[in-house]
């Protein structure tokens, strides 16, 4: 999968995935932005399960404006929220 | 429920998961999988980590500045540099307030903390409540708190979702320029370094 | 929801600020769970997971739910039965005076 950079727009899947998940519902479909590359670590979800989690993926932190996750936010446009997301929950904003 | 309600005189009822973990203790021993000396090991270490850990890491940054850039680019090694044992937490990531920016830390899928620098959580951090609603309106919990960011201050959250654990790196108040670091340490509460609220300013003039 | 733990961002009261003193056998629970992940017989991730299954989820208490994740993998990973678990715990209740 193509890497993400910093600064690069994204979106989180807004899929239904079974089993132990680490990209937070209130996330799902929402769009933000690569704030930077985290490292590359054994996929969390599978070593829930006793599996290897190989294939590493990458973690990125990823920024969201607080406006734009919450309908009537209390705060200035410029309040962030950062969640650190692993790439196959990201795609690039406007893919569907 | 079996916590502790603060306004009952009744004495709780212990919960049924103490007899159980006691139980799963007292096998895994007989079974050898875990000695009794490894356990007690593991409560002192635990029960040795408090928030002065943490202070003293944000005390260091507030007067060697190259101490502050290692801190904030690779904070378990800075914390290695201390003394402090940081190598059980998977990343430890320290976030800096700023004049323009005050971070919030939260983890709202399970209560992950950076226990290396703070400690045990409190209940309050464990909370549903906490849990749900720092991501969402985290301006009205710090104001629970006694908190509100000066005008013009953004707020940051970090929602430690993945296995990195967060930790506050608060501004230094204003009035400390003759304090030495251990009394700088001493005004770092864990709350300022969980983000809900800040270091106050000393109250008599230094 | 995908589970019920995922609770980002739903409604909540006010945050009780009250702290209960930590008991034994919760720094128990935490050291067990720390000492079979330092001997790699469970992970962090295999042990967020088997709290996040647990039905009951909401009503208990933090460290009533760590208890409960590490027994499911202690069985689920064949290092102790759910039966001597039982038969243990009960002998313990017993000899503490039926709580």
């Amino acid at each position: 999968m193509t890497p993400f950079h910093p600064g690069d727009r994204v979106r989180v899947r807004p899929a239904e995935k079974p089993g132990h998940v680490r990209a937070p519902d209130y996330l799902k479909g929402r769009s933000g932005w690569i704030s930077c590359v985290l490292g590359h670590f054994p996929n969390p979800e599978d070593v829930a399960y006793g599996l290897s989690g190989m294939p590493e993926k990458t973690l990125y932190r990823v920024s969201f404006r607080q406006s734009n996750l919450w309908d009537g936010y209390e705060g200035p446009d410029g309040d962030r929220l950062y969640a650190d997301v692993y790439e196959h929950w990201l795609e690039p904003e406007g893919e569907r | 429920m079996s916590e502790v309600h603060p306004h009952e005189e009744v004495r709780p009822e212990r919960s049924p998961y103490a007899a159980r973990i006691r139980a799963m203790e007292a096998l895994l021993v007989e079974k050898s999988v875990l000695t009794e000396a490894e356990i007690q090991d593991r409560i002192e270490y635990m029960d040795s980590r408090t928030p002065a850990n943490g202070a003293k890491l944000v005390a260091r940054a507030w007067t060697d500045p190259d101490f502050k850039e290692r801190l904030l680019s690779d904070a378990k090694s800075a914390a290695r540099e201390l003394g402090l044992d940081a190598t059980h937490e998977a990343e430890l990531i320290v976030v800096e307030n700023t004049p323009v920016v005050h971070n919030l830390i939260v983890c709202t899928l399970c209560s992950c903390y950076p226990r290396a620098v703070l400690g045990r959580p409190p209940d309050w951090y464990k909370s549903f409540e906490y849990r749900s609603r720092a991501v969402r309106e985290p301006r009205a919990v710090m104001r629970e708190f006694g908190f509100e960011p000066e005008e013009g201050i953004e707020v940051a959250v970090h929602d430690s979702t993945a296995d990195a654990r967060y930790m506050v790196l608060p501004m230094r108040p204003e009035g400390t320029k003759n304090m030495d670091e251990e009394e700088l340490a001493a005004l770092l509460t864990r709350d300022a370094l969980i983000g809900v609220s800040a270091p106050q300013a000393p109250s008599r003039a230094s | 929801m995908s589970g019920v733990h995922d609770i980002g961002g739903s409604s909540g009261g006010p945050i009780d600020q009250s702290q209960h003193d930590v008991e034994d056998w919760e720094r128990l629970a935490d050291a067990i769970n720390s000492a079979l992940g330092g001997k790699g017989l469970q992970t962090t991730d295999q042990h967020r997971r088997a709290i996040e299954s647990l039905p009951n989820y909401r009503d208990l208490g933090y460290y009533e739910r760590w208890t409960a994740a590490t027994e499911k993998l202690l069985i689920e990973n064949g290092i102790l039965t759910q039966a001597e678990i039982d038969e243990k715990a009960s002998e313990i209740e017993r000899r503490w005076g039926g709580s």
